[in-house]
């Protein structure tokens, strides 16, 4: 297939040309063949005809430019129309190609396993977004519990001290002591084993992990296989020069590896460092 | 010192992290929280007024996060708001375009409580010195 590129090569070229100019310097050097071949034949031999030979050439080059001109619109048209049928060959070339090496079934079988994929990966969004969800449920529920616990001691706290501090009457530390018993048997426990339960479900919550787990391995050697596969197919029918081209854009997502790597960031320290260094 | 009265718009399309976000805010004491999905509704909220401080996120559909922020600072009644993009676009070029466009800090997520304080106390300190 390394014909090919250079066949793509001047496609490229006479699309990337606007349209192609090539054709159309062509006929008039293909129409003024006749001439010096005609003359070539009586063997030219002095300059007179030399110089007819010269006149003739182009002479002929200025009539047929100018029909040539004229032609262009139509020059257009049969040059698209050639790069439709290049296109549609190369198509064609591709498909047998592959078809010879096997990769058409590999790569049904890969399309097919692409929807269940899709399955699979939308299984995991919606575990993890229910487990978010449960965590951050059960934290608005414990907050205000552990709130409420802390205001509770602070304020019995406080009226001690002013036992402390002789400031309390009887009838006053009496009531004190009372509410410290009652905190201490019931409002503290209730509020305590409140928290457990919720921190139970955030717990619990991470059950995702486990199932998502499998799902994601089952995902990654299905990525890995149609990697291997595509890529093999890829490297065998692209022209070399665009095999190293890389994508870049501004959004990436999150680096999933950046170990070897300079143009990314791995911490806020990072982060705060260049943004400094730019004086930001 | 800021005023906890303050009103802010955390822009996420995704509603866990908006909620991580407005739990952490109120966590720091500001609980006048709103929240837009992405930065075509986030616009539409700023347009209306009101608002005193944005948090946004950069990779959202219909407008991203940076497209937002110059948005913003294009807009002669939006363009003094104080923009903190919290994402987890993390290469150089993407940092150095947000400084550029005028964002007043930029984390990248994962994030800690702790680091979100750290900025907006420094957002606090800059917008402090300009008053």
């Amino acid at each position: 297939m390394s014909g090919d590129s250079s066949d793509l090569e001047a496609l490229f070229d006479s699309i990337a040309d606007g349209r192609a100019p090539a054709p159309a310097a062509v006929p008039p050097v293909v129409a003024a063949a006749p001439a010096p071949s005609a003359t070539s034949s009586r063997e030219v031999g002095d300059s007179d005809e030399l110089q007819a030979l010269f006149d003739s050439f182009t002479g002929t080059q200025e009539v047929v430019s100018a029909p040539a001109a004229a032609a262009a619109v139509d020059e257009e048209w049969e040059g698209q129309e050639k790069v439709f049928q290049r296109v549609g060959h190369m198509a064609r070339q591709l498909h047998d190609t592959m078809r010879e090496l096997g990769y058409d079934k590999i790569i049904t079988q890969t399309v097919g396993a692409l929807p269940d994929a899709k399955d699979r990966l939308a299984y995991i969004a919606t575990l993890t977004e229910q487990a978010a969800c449960k965590v951050l449920n059960a934290t608005d529920v414990a907050n205000p519990l552990v709130d409420a616990l802390e205001s509770d001691a602070q304020g019995l706290a406080q009226r001690w001290d002013r036992v402390f501090a002789n400031q309390l009457g009887v009838d006053e530390f009496k009531q004190l002591a009372a509410e410290t018993r009652a905190f201490l048997k019931e409002g503290l426990p209730q509020k305590t084993s409140g928290t457990k339960e919720q921190l139970t479900q955030i717990m619990m919550a991470q059950d995702f992990q486990d199932l998502t787990g499998q799902v994601i391995k089952k995902v990654v050697t299905l990525a890995q296989d149609m990697e291997t596969q595509l890529m093999n197919a890829l490297v065998e029918v692209m022209p070399g020069e665009h095999r190293t081209e890389s994508v870049n854009s501004l959004l990436n997502g999150p680096v999933i590896n950046a170990e070897g790597r300079t143009d990314v960031v791995v911490d806020q320290q990072q982060v705060d460092d260049l943004l400094d260094s730019l004086g930001f | 010192m800021p005023d906890p009265k303050m009103k802010f718009l955390v822009v996420d399309d995704f509603s866990t992290m908006r909620r991580i976000v407005r739990n952490l805010l109120k966590e720091l004491g500001f609980t006048n929280v709103d929240e837009a999905e992405d930065g075509a509704i986030a616009l539409q909220k700023l347009q209306c007024g009101g608002f005193d401080f944005v948090v946004s996120d950069w990779n959202m559909p219909n407008m991203d996060g940076l497209t937002l922020l110059q948005t913003i600072r294009a807009t002669p009644d939006l363009k003094h708001l104080p923009v903190l993009m919290i994402t987890a676009e993390a290469k150089k070029e993407n940092i150095i375009a947000a400084a550029q466009a005028g964002a007043s800090g930029y984390i990248v997520k994962p994030f800690t409580s702790a680091t979100l304080s750290e900025k907006l106390q420094k957002i606090f300190e800059k917008m402090d010195k300009s008053a």
